[in-house]
């Protein structure tokens, strides 16, 4: 059985709860490691203008390829724009996908997966189906096919509202990508989501509190979003935190291979496979990137983890 | 058994149809009219003659209804047609077949790394549990998990510049049996390593507490044996469970490592069919990967119950 918080008689302390899982979270050092360098990560996003040395398309064709130095911390690339620059707004980019994709998909399953758990059948053996399938897909491969199929639906009806409006906005490829990679991302992400909700609310339904709701002659809406959703947050900020990763590993990999956020707009996966042409004489082209890269996923993961302990002792020594 | 294998295939064959239909009406309504792309790339006159453009459609069937293409499509790919490439004109089936081999030998070998490496950490990492060689195993699967391929890989080879002359890195497919394939197979085999070490570890956990181990451990049964014979055994079954995932993780991950090692196989071929729009092999890629991964998790519903009699037999109780 899946832990969900545990209600312990005789505990009525506001918040002592998330203030147990806190005190947990904090003896564990490699989380608490992550959360630092997270915190870090949505500081520089957030303040990224403000603290770039350069602007991160400001080209000086005198100074290209220069390997780190104290004017440039991380070199740079080769039309002269200052790669910690570049990183920096990359790492706006990456958090900007990934929040939104993750509210999208969150959304989505949230609602789909309390409908099927709560109320089942048909709907809930459908929608067990749905998921079932696009889980057994390589998601990768399924993102392909779904990015390929909508660039061009998606093209035409931009190009058909700037004839419309005469707006400007819809002529705006950036947005293009950026719609496409949000689309296609919350498409495949979802499916996770709801079967979680699912599996907590059905295994909430029954207990005693949503039996004595019930008998108080609650509608079904209030039970579902003040009995039984709350007490399936536990298990959801954990997955919660691993999507965040996920989506964010997802927005890098699409640009990597060409097909997410394209140049000049800076994305950690265009910058990693810029440098993978000319790596073996500007290594440092390719090192910035994958290096932060793989430290921030390395802290979303020893952040779930730790989440994971703190919210389900159940799970503990 | 035989019964049970049959609902199994039963259950699994229009799952697949399902998926197949999915994909293929994804490309259908998504890519247009493929004849009009054909066209489109192949500039003079052609390109705007409709009365040509019409015949040719007509031809190649295209004025059909969509469940009758797709039916089309379907038995064409059992006489292991895939249609021809809308880039090259070549026929899907010949470039898949080139590039197959590379992938498949690839995944496989990732898959025997996997198991020797990961199955033998993962049971030192459980039968000590929460000792500092614990800590050490589990953080490093931790980490291997969290980078994606496309990380790993230029990173290791940024590492290796520091010993190695430019020129010695390993670039292309040389074989099997050249140096060259070494780090592109540790590259693709660190995500299947982290997860494999991850399930031994904890089935390892849940079969120590067990009363045979217990009492193997108490009439004297020397540790070493009672890990190869008490507690392998039964760690192995949940761990062939994750087959299907492993799947899924090898494929994603080959789509990068052959793009950052430059090896001619299906991932590349995926990517190179991205970027030009050929709708009929991005089409084939996808159903032969979605298939491969439903077949791992078909056999690993067939081998279930061998491995483990108490799945199939309603008398006994799953501890």
């Amino acid at each position: 059985m899946t832990a969900g918080p545990i209600i312990t008689p005789g505990d009525d302390r506001p918040g002592s709860l998330w203030r147990d899982a806190w005190r947990r979270l904090r003896r564990n050092r490699l989380a608490v490691a992550g959360l630092v360098i997270l915190a870090l990560l949505v500081l520089v996003a957030a303040f990224g203008p403000w603290l770039t040395p350069y602007d991160f398309l400001s080209q000086n064709l005198d100074a290209r390829n220069l390997p780190p130095s104290m004017a440039h911390p991380f070199g740079t690339d080769d039309l002269g724009r200052d790669v910690l620059s570049r990183v920096i707004y990359g790492a706006r980019t990456a958090f900007l996908v990934a929040v939104l994709v993750t509210a999208v998909a969150l959304l989505i399953g949230v609602v789909l997966g309390a409908i099927a758990g709560f109320y089942g059948g048909a709907f809930d053996k459908g929608l067990m189906w749905v998921t079932d399938m696009t889980m057994s897909v390589p998601q990768l491969l399924l993102v392909v096919v779904i990015n390929a199929s909508l660039k061009q639906p998606i093209t035409l009806w931009m190009e058909a509202r700037y004839l419309e409006t005469l707006n400007p906005i819809y002529r705006n490829s950036a947005i293009i990508d950026f719609v496409l990679v949000f689309g296609s991302m919350a498409l495949i992400s979802w499916p996770p989501y709801a079967r979680l909700v699912r599996a907590q609310v059905l295994s909430i339904r029954n207990r005693p509190y949503v039996t004595a709701a019930r008998a108080l002659g609650l509608t079904n809406r209030i039970i579902l979003t003040r009995y039984v959703l709350p007490n399936a947050a536990g298990p959801l900020i954990v997955a919660v935190s691993a999507g965040l990763g996920t989506a964010m590993v997802l927005e890098s990999a699409f640009s990597f291979l060409g097909i997410g956020v394209n140049p000049p707009t800076p994305s950690w996966g265009n910058m990693i496979s810029d440098g993978l042409r000319v790596w073996t004489n500007y290594p440092h082209l390719l090192l910035a990137p994958a290096a932060v890269l793989a430290v921030v996923t390395v802290a979303f993961n020893f952040l779930g983890d730790g989440l994971n302990d703190a919210l389900n002792p159940k799970g503990q020594k | 058994m035989i019964a049970y294998i049959l609902r199994r295939l039963l259950l699994w064959v229009p799952s697949v149809m399902l998926v197949m239909l999915g994909v293929y009406a994804l490309a259908f309504y998504g890519a247009g009219d493929p004849i009009k792309l054909i066209f489109l790339r192949a500039p003079g006159d052609v390109a705007y003659d409709p009365v040509k453009i019409e015949a040719i459609r007509e031809q190649a069937g295209l004025n059909e209804p969509f469940l009758v293409q797709f039916g089309t499509y379907l038995l064409n790919l059992v006489q292991g047609n895939f249609g021809n490439s809308l880039f090259s004109g070549r026929s899907v089936w010949a470039m898949i077949s080139a590039a197959a081999p590379v992938s498949l030998l690839l995944g496989l070998m990732a898959m025997i790394v996997t198991a020797l490496v990961a199955i033998p950490l993962g049971m030192i990492a459980g039968m000590n549990q929460n000792s500092r060689l614990d800590y050490t195993i589990l953080g490093t699967a931790v980490t291997l998990w969290a980078i994606p391929a496309y990380v790993a890989g230029p990173l290791l080879m940024v590492m290796l510049l520091a010993i190695l002359p430019k020129g010695a890195m390993p670039y292309g497919w040389g074989g099997l049996f050249s140096v060259k394939i070494i780090l592109p197979l540790i590259v693709l085999s660190f995500q299947p390593i982290a997860l494999i070490i991850r399930q031994t570890r904890a089935a390892v956990i849940d079969v120590m507490t067990e009363d045979f181990v217990r009492t193997a451990r108490a009439k004297g049964v020397p540790e070493r044996v009672v890990a190869l014979r008490h507690i392998l055994r039964p760690v192995l079954t949940p761990v062939v469970t994750q087959l299907g995932l492993i799947m899924i993780t090898i494929v994603n991950g080959a789509i990068f490592v052959e793009l950052v090692f430059g090896l001619p196989g299906l991932g590349r071929l995926t990517v190179q069919a991205l970027i030009n729009s050929d709708y009929p092999v991005i089409l084939a890629v996808t159903l032969i990967g979605s298939f491969l991964v439903m077949a791992s998790n078909l056999l690993v519903d067939i081998l279930y119950p061998l491995l483990d009699p108490r799945a199939t037999d309603p008398k006994a109780s799953r501890v």
